[in-house]
């Protein structure tokens, strides 16, 4: 079933505190701006939870399709650090991804800033049911007669 | 510690004994894609059961092998990869294990050894494959050779659950080898260990002394 919306963009407003969704009405064609006021919501509460009640929320989960909850989980983010005084310089410092950290070592939250930024790599390359060309069971061979040995095997072979 | 061990029975392992039901578990660090993964391979039909009491996802799913109907089990961590380590529970009378890295970080590929090493600890002979995942980032990693594994002689598969490649054929394979590692009679290696598991569990009881409760589990 498709939905009647698809979201092309969201956002924060700072005040009051809400998520904004651009999205684009699929009968008319017509781009719309929807600004959902985020409610229960302060700097103590759990991102994670908000982003889950508000991607199953019944009046705004049509419009949500499209965007993930790691997304919208990064939208509170977002305005929990602004509601605890941080600046959206911080915040968004924050998500950068340093591929040598070790995200076992991350707190929730701290992970959810990460998962947040990758998932946008993700969304960019993903391949959705409704694409013309999807494939289910997508088989590609990378069986090559000849491979560079990875860099990664080279330093010390501790254990591999 | 009853407590915690009366709620892990509560998932009922004793069902993976039958013969039309596996358990398959997924390993490997934080934000790999391992959950992204279960999902591109189960699409819409997927309703995780999330414990997280126990930092675990339960993925459930249908599958045919050959001319049989299988429940398959797909066991998934939800954060508890954070404590480097997974309760013994996660790998008791697991069938098959998915093991996912991300090309994108070395050091979840480094990290294998470790994951690899606590798997064999609980299952030492159960079937295992090596998942590099996010391909779709950078094509160019499938022209290296990743040789982690290799020595084992598992099965090594470049994916992306973002686009799809290789997920299905890598989930559809891992089950056919769970469902083989349960069939084949041949293969008692588990049931040894489980019998010298229960063999020093009474003995311990014996000496009422010290007690390793974890191996109460098996």
């Amino acid at each position: 079933m498709q939905m009647p919306f698809e979201a092309k963009r969201c956002g924060v407003q700072f005040s009051p505190p809400s998520i904004v969704i651009i999205y684009e009405h699929k009968e008319t064609k017509k781009v719309r701006k929807r600004v959902i006021p985020v409610r229960n919501f302060s700097k103590y509460s759990d991102c994670n939870m908000a982003a889950e009640r508000l991607k199953n929320h019944p009046r705004h989960r049509d419009y949500l399709e499209a965007v993930t909850q790691s997304q919208l989980e990064k939208l509170h983010i977002i305005l929990k650090d602004h509601m605890q005084g941080f600046s959206l310089v911080h915040s968004l410092a924050s998500f950068h991804l340093d591929p040598d950290e070790d995200l076992n070592k991350l707190s929730d939250e701290e992970l959810a800033r990460k998962k947040g930024q990758m998932d946008k790599l993700f969304e960019k390359n993903r391949r959705h049911t409704a694409d013309p060309n999807f494939v289910y069971d997508l088989e590609v061979d990378f069986t090559k007669p000849t491979t560079d040995r990875c860099s990664w095997d080279d330093e010390s072979d501790d254990g591999f | 510690m009853a407590g915690d061990l009366g709620g892990i029975s509560e998932l009922d392992q004793k069902k993976y004994d039958a013969d039309e039901q596996v358990k398959i578990i997924c390993l490997g660090d934080s934000a790999v894609g391992k959950s992204k993964l279960m999902e591109r391979f189960l699409m819409d039909q997927y309703r995780p059961q999330q414990l997280s009491t126990y930092a675990l996802t339960l993925y459930k799913h249908t599958a045919t092998v050959g001319s049989k109907t299988v429940t398959v089990d797909f066991w998934d961590t939800a954060g508890q990869e954070r404590f480097q380590s997974m309760h013994p529970s996660y790998y008791h009378k697991a069938h098959a294990c998915i093991m996912v890295f991300d090309v994108q970080r070395k050091i979840t590929y480094k990290n294998l050894s470790n994951w690899y090493k606590e798997l064999r600890e609980y299952r030492p002979e159960i079937p295992c494959c090596v998942v590099a995942n996010k391909i779709d980032a950078d094509l160019k990693v499938t022209q290296r050779s990743f040789n982690f594994g290799k020595k084992q002689g598992l099965p090594f598969y470049f994916v992306s659950a973002a686009d799809g490649t290789n997920v299905v054929k890598m989930f559809r394979e891992m089950i056919k080898r769970a469902v083989d590692y349960k069939q084949n009679p041949s293969d008692f290696m588990d049931e040894v260990l489980q019998e010298l598991e229960n063999f020093d569990l009474e003995k311990k009881e014996d000496n009422s002394g010290e007690e390793d409760e974890l191996k109460v589990e098996s």
